[in-house]
């Protein structure tokens, strides 16, 4: 082994001790495996600790002069928090050995030294030692990716717009509720030329770090083709055909967008494998959108994506949502279900997008209760007027 | 999640019974890897007791329906229940996967 002695420090007052620990330790400290330090009393010790900031393990008699070893095992968190101290007793001192223990001491070892338990005792406790570094290491790491995820989080908000365009003919709002720190669920409102809307949401395969990745991706590539000005069939075959290009992992993304053209309520729209949208009429009856038997974006390359059309009229709300709605479930693993998305409108038509999603968002939280939410909640509402 | 494994006309057929979501995706993908041997060239995932599955587990089905296509081996499901084939229609899975309604429709088909 090439590692660096472990550095202990012996702390008695009796001056023979020095050169027994010496005799008896010298195969373990030529072997590289210790270097032992000496101090004959607590203020040495302390003394000895503040010079050698890296020491490892205390080992200290209990009665000495000048400064004791249970005074000196109160003193030695303040110098060094995480070292581990064990101290030697004369046999059958209980009242010490309790004493020293409820200070922090790690172990005990009596009078006369055994020398062959000195070194089981020290072997343990320099292992528990390690294994205490290591447990600090670790959530010194899990601390730094946790502020990781959060600036990721942060960024991954920050892209999804919230500012909708509005005008005479149409209201619009949109949000997600990630269910982790960063999502797979995405959702876009902007505006295309001639006064018409691109409206986009999508649920990206699985969650966490992956599916963020695969997300933001295929957000900036469904933009980049929308901005283009093509009919949604074309933008989704385009994506598609990106998404599918060295995708190894085998991400997909369900995928809805449409065009839509506020003036006269129109709706061009082609759906990659995406929950159907909802149309909610002003009497709070809705109807699905047909599908136009599309694949999620990522799985297949080359093929074609159809798209439809529907219209919408004065007063109808056009409601885009992910499976993170539909989906949730409750204590006793039943799914919200679409009748329970469909009756939210039934019971109380909201009057404006941005109610309607709430609504939603409520009631899925009632629904769920006290299970933990397992998936992105998304929701885009557009309301014609 | 629970996975068996059965052989019958030359097809390999894993009955999945449970859930499939993100938290065990991981785990039916190892489990499907393991039972699906080198030569295996028919391949057919009953789900006749499959209660839910995510689109993590949308994502393994992906990956295995790949990995066969790249052997040449057939692939496909059956007896999917209501909710499940629902899942595979949104998605357009049903697009790309054969899918049956009976085992023994499905080796019929497929262990040809």
């Amino acid at each position: 082994m090439t590692q660096t002695p472990y550095k202990i420090l012996i702390v008695d007052d009796e001056p023979d001790l020095e050169h027994l620990m010496r005799q008896r330790m010298r195969r373990d400290v030529r072997a590289g495996l210790y270097t032992l330090y000496f101090a004959q009393n607590g203020v040495e010790a302390l003394e000895r600790l503040n010079e050698v900031p890296d020491i490892d393990m205390v080992l200290s008699d209990i009665n000495m002069p000048r400064m004791d070893g249970l005074t000196l095992l109160a003193q030695i968190p303040n110098i060094a928090p995480d070292i581990r101290a064990v101290v030697v007793s004369a046999y059958g001192d209980m009242k010490n050995i309790r004493t020293a223990m409820n200070r922090g001491a790690f172990d005990f070892i009596t009078k006369p030294i055994d020398f062959q338990d000195l070194r089981v005792t020290i072997e343990r406790t320099l292992k528990n030692m390690e294994e205490w570094r290591e447990a600090l290491e670790s959530r010194d790491k899990l601390v730094r990716l946790q502020n990781e995820l959060n600036v990721a989080s942060k960024m991954q908000q920050s892209i999804l717009p919230t500012e909708f365009p509005a005008s005479d003919h149409c209201d619009i709002f949109a949000n997600m509720e990630p269910a982790r720190e960063v999502g797979g669920d995405f959702f876009d409102v902007f505006p295309l030329p001639g006064g018409q809307i691109g409206l986009a949401i999508a649920d990206v395969s699985d969650k966490g770090v992956p599916a963020a990745l695969f997300m933001m991706s295929s957000r900036t590539l469904l933009k980049g083709s929308a901005i283009g000005a093509m009919a949604p069939g074309p933008v989704l075959k385009e994506v598609n055909n990106l998404l599918t290009e060295e995708n190894e992992a085998a991400m997909f993304v369900t995928t809805f967008y449409a065009v839509y053209t506020p003036e006269t309520g129109q709706v061009a729209y082609a759906n990659g494998g995406h929950n159907p949208p909802l149309v909610v009429h002003p009497d709070g009856s809705s109807t699905l959108l047909p599908g136009t038997d599309g694949v999620a974006l990522g799985v297949f390359p080359g093929i074609d994506f159809d798209q439809s059309a529907t219209g919408l009229s004065a007063g109808d709300l056009l409601v885009l949502y992910t499976d993170g709605v539909t989906e949730a479930m409750n204590a006793d693993g039943e799914e919200f279900g679409m009748e329970r998305l469909q009756s939210v409108f039934s019971e109380s038509r909201p009057e404006t997008p941005e109610t309607a999603n709430k609504a939603v968002f409520k009631a899925v939280h009632d629904f769920a209760g006290e299970t933990p939410q397992s998936d992105d909640i998304t929701c885009v509402t557009v309301l014609q007027r | 999640m629970e996975i068996s494994v059965d052989r019958a006309n030359e097809v390999l057929i894993a009955k999945v019974e449970g859930r499939i979501d993100g938290a065990n995706a991981r785990e039916f993908e190892d489990a499907l890897n393991g039972a699906i041997a080198e030569d295996d060239s028919k391949v057919l995932l009953d789900f006749g007791a499959l209660s839910y599955i995510s689109s993590a587990g949308l994502r393994v089905i992906l990956l295995i329906a790949r990995l066969l296509q790249k052997r040449n081996a057939a692939f496909a499901l059956c007896s999917l229940s209501d909710p499940i084939r629902e899942v595979f229609e949104i998605s357009g899975f049903d697009k790309i996967i054969s899918i049956h309604d009976t085992q023994a429709e499905a080796v019929d088909k497929i262990g040809q």
